[in-house]
């Protein structure tokens, strides 16, 4: 969709907000886009001002739940929107206002968008016909990129006549033939079955390797962006909440919203007493790895199975760490067993997901059983809000 | 659908209804259906066999000829209103194909204020009578001519001009309804796709939008075409004195009474509209079957 340019938001958006130079491959320096609302009503933010800078040769993953302005985002890299404010340089040229033919990216759609009257080389040899690169050098590279993605054989097939992953593969194709320097991909296992697209996860990162293009990634999945990526953003309602690798998104969540978004986690609220204490509801005191000043009110992350579970009476000599309970419910899952444990005392009993292994020699607990539930405090995080 | 997805239980009371003796119903509707053939079909079959009749007179065979084609390939009146009709059909469905689709296309990619209005405004000639249309014109060639002659002095007169003007008129319409359906169902990512790969706003419509929209567009053209060569009312309108379409013509003398000689004529335009609908036929089947 092409939309109406506000004149206004023009004028800022050429305006030189002098981002210092980087080596980054893309850059967004103050990046906003504004979509007119219906009639009358205030225009919709979808992307609020985000700063970001992504290394040449990375695997990044924009990642966040739908209507988080991922895809917003990608589109003003590839062109297809234009920023409300803001620039965008990739490998420090402005490309903000330039149109997505004159840009050195290319994209790989949700819906792969090949074009159904051509056949796969077609396809393939569209990107370098605009170029003009000349007839040899198109039928080589097209050569080369089918046999990147094995689809030899397949040259003269119309993309109806191939199967969902042989297209996506076409898709992938028809980008990486044209050796963008950057690479963007919306959602494209979207609409591949689950098995498929765990083995295009793996493809596709080792194909990021052997090319060296950097990668920008968008999907909803966060196990997709936690296996593939080198760095992730994770996104909500315009903004960006948290970025870095994959393990550190994981493990050291900075919000809630991050916490509960990737993975399964558990939130007790709690309230710094000393240097390295913090008091649960129930009136525990857990250790921390925290410098917040005392009397400040937080909320503990855990995952599931960094949580540990010991009899009640069993040997005391960990108490600053564990909380007694009650085990509700245990689920059989095979390589785990999921427990949840009501957290008695405080005010109200509160439920916490423990996953622990199913190896032989490891306890197991009937629901019903009073148990404690234990941590070390480098695995709980404490978040921002 | 559930008749679909049903499957066996449907298809179970359909035979059933079948095999049930309700044969004075089935045979009411299969002698409606041979009713309705023949009242279409009898007419048009009627002509035909009396176009081929010897005799002045309409009403009363005598025997086989061709003596009438004859006189209509002769009549330079008859093959002057066919040189008219053809030419008005032609010019009026290039113009307004190339209108037509671009109009589609404004519609149906991009959004811009006043977009509703615009829309309602383009299918009003599909709805409005032909011969309210026909008025509407009139009047606007008369004042627009008269405003012509007072501020430059010149003369314009109603002929083959204003018929395809009018005829591009109603066209337009005709063509944006067809071509739109087409581009409805057109992902709008193949654009931005061609995009992406270097093409330009030209190099995307040319390589990968109109090759889709194509069926599309051969089908509003053959429509235009048609609706152009059957038109009466309008081309009655708007045409000048001395400039004829043929349909115009065969108004006009059957007002002096049916000649054998409007037989032929008739069988003529008969034939030309079947081949046009065939070949239309033609094209859809081979866009969609590939």
């Amino acid at each position: 969709m092409i939309e109406e340019r506000d004149v206004t938001d023009l004028q800022t958006a050429v305006e030189p907000t002098a981002p210092a130079t980087t080596d980054a491959a893309v850059s967004l320096h103050g990046v906003t886009k504004r979509f007119p609302g219906g009639k009358g009503s205030e225009p919709v933010v979808a992307v609020d001002a985000i700063d970001l800078n992504i290394a040449d040769g990375e695997f990044f993953s924009l990642l966040g739940p739908s209507g988080c302005g991922k895809t917003t985002t990608l589109r003003m890299i590839a062109g297809f929107e234009y920023p409300s404010a803001g620039s965008i340089r990739i490998f420090d040229e402005e490309v903000g206002l330039k149109p997505p033919n004159k840009r050195p990216v290319n994209t790989v759609f949700q819906s792969y968008a090949l074009f159904p009257h051509m056949t796969v080389a077609q396809n393939i040899a569209f990107g370098l016909e605009m170029k003009d690169v000349g007839r040899d050098e198109t039928a080589r590279r097209v050569a080369e990129v089918i046999e990147l993605v094995q689809l030899e054989g397949r040259e003269n097939r119309k993309p109806k006549q191939l199967s969902g992953g042989q297209q996506q593969r076409v898709a992938l194709a028809r980008a990486l033939v044209n050796r963008p320097k950057v690479l963007l991909l919306d959602e494209p296992l979207g609409a591949l079955d689950l098995k498929l697209r765990q083995t295009m996860q793996i493809e596709l990162k080792q194909m990021q390797e052997k090319v060296g293009i950097t990668f920008v990634y968008v999907t909803h999945d966060q196990e997709e962006a936690l296996t593939m990526s080198d760095r992730i953003a994770v996104m909500e309602s315009g903004h960006l909440l948290q970025v870095g690798p994959p393990e550190e998104i994981y493990d050291r969540p900075r919000t809630r919203f991050v916490a509960d978004f990737i993975g399964e986690t558990n939130l007790l609220d709690a309230t710094i007493r000393d240097h390295g204490i913090a008091e649960l509801r129930d009136g525990t005191q857990v250790r921390l790895d925290s410098h917040e000043p005392a009397g400040t009110a937080v909320t503990l992350a855990v995952r599931p199975e960094k949580l540990g579970l010991v009899r009640a009476d069993a040997d005391r000599n960990h108490d600053l760490d564990a909380v007694h309970g009650t085990v509700a419910r245990a689920t059989f899952m095979g390589n785990a067993i999921a427990y949840e444990v009501r957290i008695d005392g405080g005010s109200e009993p509160f439920p916490v997901e423990i996953r622990q292994g199913n190896a032989p020699g490891i306890e197991h607990f009937a629901v019903g059983e009073q148990v404690r539930v234990r941590w070390s405090p480098s695995s709980a995080s404490v978040l921002e809000d | 659908m559930s008749i679909v997805d049903t499957g066996d239980s449907t298809a179970a009371v359909v035979q059933d209804s079948v095999a049930r003796p309700r044969r004075t119903v089935d045979r009411v509707l299969a002698g409606n259906a041979w009713l309705v053939f023949l009242f279409l079909y009898l007419p048009i079959l009627v002509l035909i066999v009396l176009s081929f009749n010897d005799n002045d007179r309409v009403g009363v065979w005598t025997e086989f000829s061709v003596r009438w084609y004859g006189e209509m390939f002769e009549n330079s009146r008859i093959m002057g209103a066919l040189r008219t009709s053809i030419l008005v059909a032609v010019l009026s469905t290039a113009v307004s194909t190339v209108l037509g689709t671009a109009a589609a296309l404004s519609l149906e990619r991009f959004r811009y204020r006043s977009q509703r209005a615009f829309d309602g405004l383009l299918y009003l000639p599909v709805i409005i009578p032909d011969i309210t249309m026909a008025v509407m014109l009139l009047l606007f060639f008369v004042q627009a001519f008269d405003i012509v002659l007072l501020v430059t002095g010149v003369g314009l007169s109603r002929g083959l001009g204003t018929i395809t003007l009018a005829h591009i008129a109603f066209n337009i319409s005709f063509v944006a309804l067809v071509v739109r359906a087409r581009l409805s169902g057109l992902d709008a990512s193949l654009e931005e796709a061609a995009a992406d790969l270097y093409a330009s706003r030209w190099q995307a419509f040319r390589r990968v939008t109109l090759p889709l929209i194509a069926p599309g567009v051969a089908g509003g053209a053959l429509l235009a075409l048609t609706l152009s060569l059957d038109d009466v009312v309008i081309a009655e309108f708007v045409s000048g004195a001395g400039t004829t379409t043929l349909p115009v013509y065969v108004f006009g003398a059957l007002r002096r009474g049916v000649s054998p000689l409007i037989n032929a004529v008739s069988v003529l335009m008969l034939v030309g509209s079947i081949l046009l609908v065939v070949g239309s036929l033609a094209i859809s089947r081979r866009r969609t079957g590939g």
